[in-house]
């Protein structure tokens, strides 16, 4: 038995099974692993587990006396009936395991950055992770999710994080689905119709309020971008900038953070949003932001950078955004759609600039080129623009 | 999908047979937005109900926010399958089930 310290707890195994032949002897062994190690709170690890008798239970019940903050985790389902059946759960903090779910000869429908998509069945697919480290992620993305879900915002459903191999992975629904850029790609002429569609989902979101504390707030975010760039714009700039992020009305509606085209999709005639992770609270100008750099900035040097991210033609992309942005205010006062542009211009080049730089942006030759292109146009918007909100 | 109703004054009882998916969940969608005017206890039968999508899951959304400014709405026979999507999903904390 072996215990290892995880944040100054400590983490101690329990396998097999116990019982009351063992009991005694794994007791003694338990409490000289405890006391080797200096602890502010201790955690059975049950993985292992296979079953424990009325003998094993009292050893937890003495062990809680000791260890106030004692914590089980990872019970398999037949450990968490015992507990449950004799009361334990309700006395002690029980974390269930996850259920395990092999991807062996399921197809495989989808690889990104992070990881892949297997389909398990009919109905349901698996985003399978790289790495074991994105577990916190991969339960905040769920956790966000279904709340918008339950919000009534369309998205699939998340159903339960689950172990695959050495990783984890997240179930959702699986969707039958084409994406506005795909869509938009295959049929420019419908632009409008899109852009249409795009907006109402938007627009819904922009007014679905949500519990405090249920999403971050955005605005706490864009004044760390803005409070970073301290120490790299020219002060009296740095202070506005800092001034008008700090002045944006507080919020408490939903915003996703990175509403482009590939995250909104079309399954029959439904248009559903994917990619929960960016989701949280805010004014819609920080909405704004995020998609003027999606279909604008992130090309504006290199049109290409356009056309392999949205798979779009640049000149479709900025077409798109201004499209979007008119009918989002509903306007087409050409003056009114561009200063509500400037405003997330202000915003978006900050944190495209902050990006740059600790992506190590001063080191390349590209990297330059764009922060001096969020330099040169915060220096012209920041004397233009006086107040964010719209 | 099948789609069942009895009415009975300003009852309504409807009963789902089969998947309400994403090609079925616009049918009960309509029928409710027809059928829901002055009824002000709404049953939803889920006996037969094989599976439930995230599409269906809406549809159950809105007709529970019409009814809570008309009257109720409550969901009863949920098996295990649907119960189960229901209470990953927070579905359970918003309908009334019986």
């Amino acid at each position: 038995m072996n215990g290892i310290m995880v944040d100054n707890q400590l983490k101690i195994d329990l396998s097999g099974h116990i019982d009351s032949s063992n009991a005694p002897a794994t007791e003694t062994e338990l409490m000289a692993v405890r006391e080797s190690q200096p602890h502010e709170g201790l955690i059975l690890d049950l993985k292992d587990l296979a079953y424990i008798s009325s003998a094993g239970l009292r050893i937890v019940l003495r062990l809680r006396k000791l260890e106030p903050a004692l914590k089980l985790i990872n019970v398999s389902a037949e450990v968490y009936e015992i507990l449950d059946m004799t009361g334990f759960t309700e006395m002690i903090p029980v974390e269930k395991a996850y259920r395990t779910l092999s991807v062996e000869g399921c197809e495989i429908i989808g690889r990104g950055a992070n990881g892949a998509v297997y389909r398990i069945d009919q109905d349901t697919v698996v985003k399978v992770y790289h790495s074991a480290d994105c577990l916190p992620d991969v339960q905040r993305e769920r956790e966000l999710a279904r709340k918008a879900f339950v919000l009534g915002i369309p998205t699939a459903i998340p159903y339960d994080v689950v172990r695959v191999g050495e990783s984890y992975g997240s179930v959702f629904e699986l969707l039958n689905s084409k994406s506005f850029s795909k869509l938009i790609a295959a049929q420019p002429e419908q632009i409008d119709y899109y852009v249409g569609l795009y907006v109402d989902l938007m627009q819904k979101m922009h007014t679905t309020h949500v519990k405090p504390g249920d999403m971050p707030e955005m605005k706490a975010v864009a004044l760390d971008w803005a409070e970073f760039l301290r120490d790299y714009l020219p002060a009296h700039q740095a202070e506005k900038l800092v001034a008008l992020v700090k002045a944006v009305p507080d919020r408490d509606t939903m915003l996703h953070g990175d509403y482009h085209t590939n995250n909104i999709v079309m399954q029959n005639d439904e248009v559903l949003i994917i990619d929960m992770d960016t989701l949280c609270v805010g004014h819609p100008i920080f909405e704004l932001a995020s998609m003027y750099l999606g279909f604008v900035a992130f090309g504006e040097l290199d049109p290409d950078v356009t056309q392999s991210f949205l798979k779009l033609p640049y000149e479709t992309a900025c077409l798109f955004w201004r499209k979007a942005l008119a009918r989002y205010l509903g306007t087409t006062d050409e003056a009114r759609v561009r200063e509500v542009e400037e405003k997330a211009m202000v915003i978006g080049y900050a944190r495209l600039m902050r990006r740059t730089i600790r992506r190590n942006g001063k080191n390349t030759e590209e990297g330059r080129a764009c922060i001096a292109l969020c330099e040169q146009r915060l220096s012209q918007l920041l004397v233009r623009v006086d107040d964010l909100s719209f | 999908m099948t789609i069942t109703k009895e009415q009975n004054g300003s009852s309504l009882t409807v009963n789902l047979q089969g998947r309400l998916d994403t090609t079925t969940a616009p049918d009960l969608d309509a029928e409710l937005k027809e059928d829901l005017a002055g009824i002000q206890a709404l049953t939803l039968d889920l006996k037969e109900l094989e599976y439930i999508s995230s599409a269906g899951l809406r549809v159950l959304l809105s007709a529970q926010k019409v009814m809570n400014k008309q009257g109720s709405m409550v969901v009863r026979n949920v098996n295990q399958t649907v119960m189960e999507v229901f209470e990953i999903t927070g579905f359970s904390d918003i309908l009334t089930i019986a």
